[in-house]
């Protein structure tokens, strides 16, 4: 489904990565973790053509994507769920759902009703979210953001789905919530590439995890065998 | 007797403000967009009317030089997005600003060579003999500019709510980033709102033009207003541009009555100060909040 391979990527003349190379198969869910500025991020932003990669590839489907422009790979399948949810305060909830579908929606009219059976099945996921559709999407709480930043990436019917730290920043009840969603989200056989600080609970939830160590994979492995590696054990599940 | 003065005073400047309101809607639209402005706007909508007059001068009709002067408009500002805003944009620079001002300079030396110098009246198939509305003098003419005005600016209000291309134009004024991962080309929106700005100053001058008359220095006596009433009205706030470009308009022309033509850019200007020095954002602008 998605293969990286080598890449290099930085911010002007720092380089974050030094060639990282991952794969996610068809219906997996892939957790990346690490401490901060392993590059876990950067990784995600490179995929998704949101920073251009130097050097290496990414194989979308078989078909390389390194320096399309973001749009292009968006349209291709691949939905991104950024780090800060970047969700679009100033629009209602519902037209950040409508927008996250907007590649495979008309662009005039009619948009409404050709969305509507996404729409039901993300307000039957996230029930608060039908009930806030017409509120402002910037004066949600975190959480709600939250949910609507995987709303809108699952309104795309994208192949995978990028999370980046979507529990970054929210209480301890709502980080609960947000791995029982991602749970759901993988019994519905939605292939997941997750990013987690949480390294614990992503790899309860994973079928295959990556660590990474200054801007490269340090060990990889199913969550079992990461769960018996004592290096990984004392650095990041405590 | 006295009373009426002022209010026809009072009205007829602010039919001239809608049209420094329609400008300055014309800034919005790109701001919003791509947080640049074109300094050359004021030029748009000369060219324009320029343009709309030779198609005249062509024997073209009225109603069809109208969307043919649209269409000029609307190449023009995507002419101005490729030339001067694009490549800044994407260095992170600032250089549009002297580039559309360049914009700018070269359209006006431009008209003078292909136009001439000299100031042209614009014929207009609308009547411009005044009724009367409680004493008030009120042309066709003048209330064409109102209704053009309006149209324009419902119409792409109505765009921007009502069609998803309209929704994908407001998520990139909100997070440009975030747009992309929707699948949304932040470029193509980017040219569709120079596309519809240029539109907007085309309108503006074919509105405009029966009334004033149509020259190469038409356009700073326009932009210098216009951009007043975008920072006073704030560079994010849809219909509160109307609201002071009316009040500017008659402000203006109560000014010049009463303390003589000279003075009358002075309004402008102190507005334009006072709204920098006590309101940065605008009096309709929305201050920037930001949840963390």
């Amino acid at each position: 489904m998605l293969s990286v391979e080598n890449l290099h990527a930085g911010y002007g003349s720092s380089e974050v990565l030094r060639g990282t190379s991952l794969h996610v198969k068809q219906g997996a869910v892939v957790a990346l973790i690490g401490a901060n500025g392993a590059g876990k991020t950067t990784t995600m932003r490179a995929i998704s053509g949101m920073l251009k990669p130097t050097s290496g590839r990414i194989l979308l489907e078989g078909r390389p994507v390194q320096g399309l422009p973001a749009s292009a790979i968006a349209r291709l399948g691949l939905a991104h769920s950024p780090e800060g949810r970047k969700v679009f305060g100033p629009l209602s909830v519902e037209d950040n759902l409508l927008l996250g579908a907007y590649s495979r929606l008309p662009k005039f009219f009619g948009f409404r009703s050709k969305a509507a059976p996404g729409l039901a099945s993300v307000y039957e996921l996230f029930p608060r979210l039908h009930e806030r559709r017409k509120q402002a999407a910037g004066t949600l709480s975190g959480g709600e953001q939250q949910m609507l930043a995987i709303g809108r990436a699952l309104m795309a019917s994208p192949r995978i789905i990028l999370l980046d730290e979507p529990s970054m920043g929210l209480a301890p009840v709502i980080v609960l919530e947000v791995f029982n969603i991602i749970r759901r989200l993988k019994e519905a056989g939605i292939t997941l590439l997750l990013v987690e600080q949480f390294a614990k609970s992503a790899l309860e939830v994973a079928d295959y995890a990556y660590v990474m160590e200054h801007g490269g994979i340090a060990v990889e492995g199913t969550p079992d065998e990461l769960n018996q590696n004592e290096k990984v054990l004392a650095a990041y599940l405590g | 007797m006295n009373s009426i003065i002022i209010v026809q005073m009072a009205v007829s400047g602010a039919l001239m403000g809608l049209v420094y309101a329609l400008i300055a809607y014309g800034f919005q639209l790109t701001y919003a967009t791509s947080k640049s402005i074109n300094f050359g706007q004021g030029e748009l909508v000369m060219l324009s009317a320029f343009f709309s007059l030779t198609l005249l001068d062509a024997g073209l009709p009225y109603w069809l030089m109208v969307p043919g002067g649209l269409l000029f408009g609307a190449m023009m500002g995507l002419v101005v997005e490729r030339a001067c805003v694009r490549l800044s944009l994407e260095q992170k620079s600032e250089g549009w600003i002297l580039l559309t001002i360049i914009f700018g300079l070269l359209s006006f030396s431009a008209a003078e060579n292909i136009w001439g110098r000299d100031d042209r009246p614009f014929p207009s198939p609308i009547s411009a003999d005044a009724f009367n509305v409680f004493g008030i003098s009120i042309t066709p003419l003048e209330l064409s500019v109102a209704i053009g005005v309006f149209a324009v600016m419902g119409l792409i209000e109505l765009f921007k709510h009502k069609t998803l291309l309209g929704k994908a134009f407001e998520a990139v004024s909100a997070d440009r980033d975030a747009a992309e991962l929707m699948g949304i080309s932040a470029t193509r929106t980017i040219m569709l709102s120079f596309g519809l700005s240029g539109m907007v100053a085309a309108m503006a001058g074919i509105l405009i033009s029966p009334i004033t008359t149509v020259g190469p220095t038409m356009a700073s006596a326009l932009i210098l207003k216009a951009f007043s009433v975008a920072v006073v009205a704030g560079l994010d706030s849809g219909f509160g541009v109307v609201l002071i470009g009316i009040a500017l308009g008659a402000l203006e022309s109560l000014t010049s009555f009463y303390l003589g033509s000279g003075w009358r850019e002075a309004p402008g200007l102190i507005l334009l100060i006072m709204a920098l020095a006590l309101r940065p954002n605008g009096v309709f602008g929305k201050a920037n909040i930001r949840k963390v």
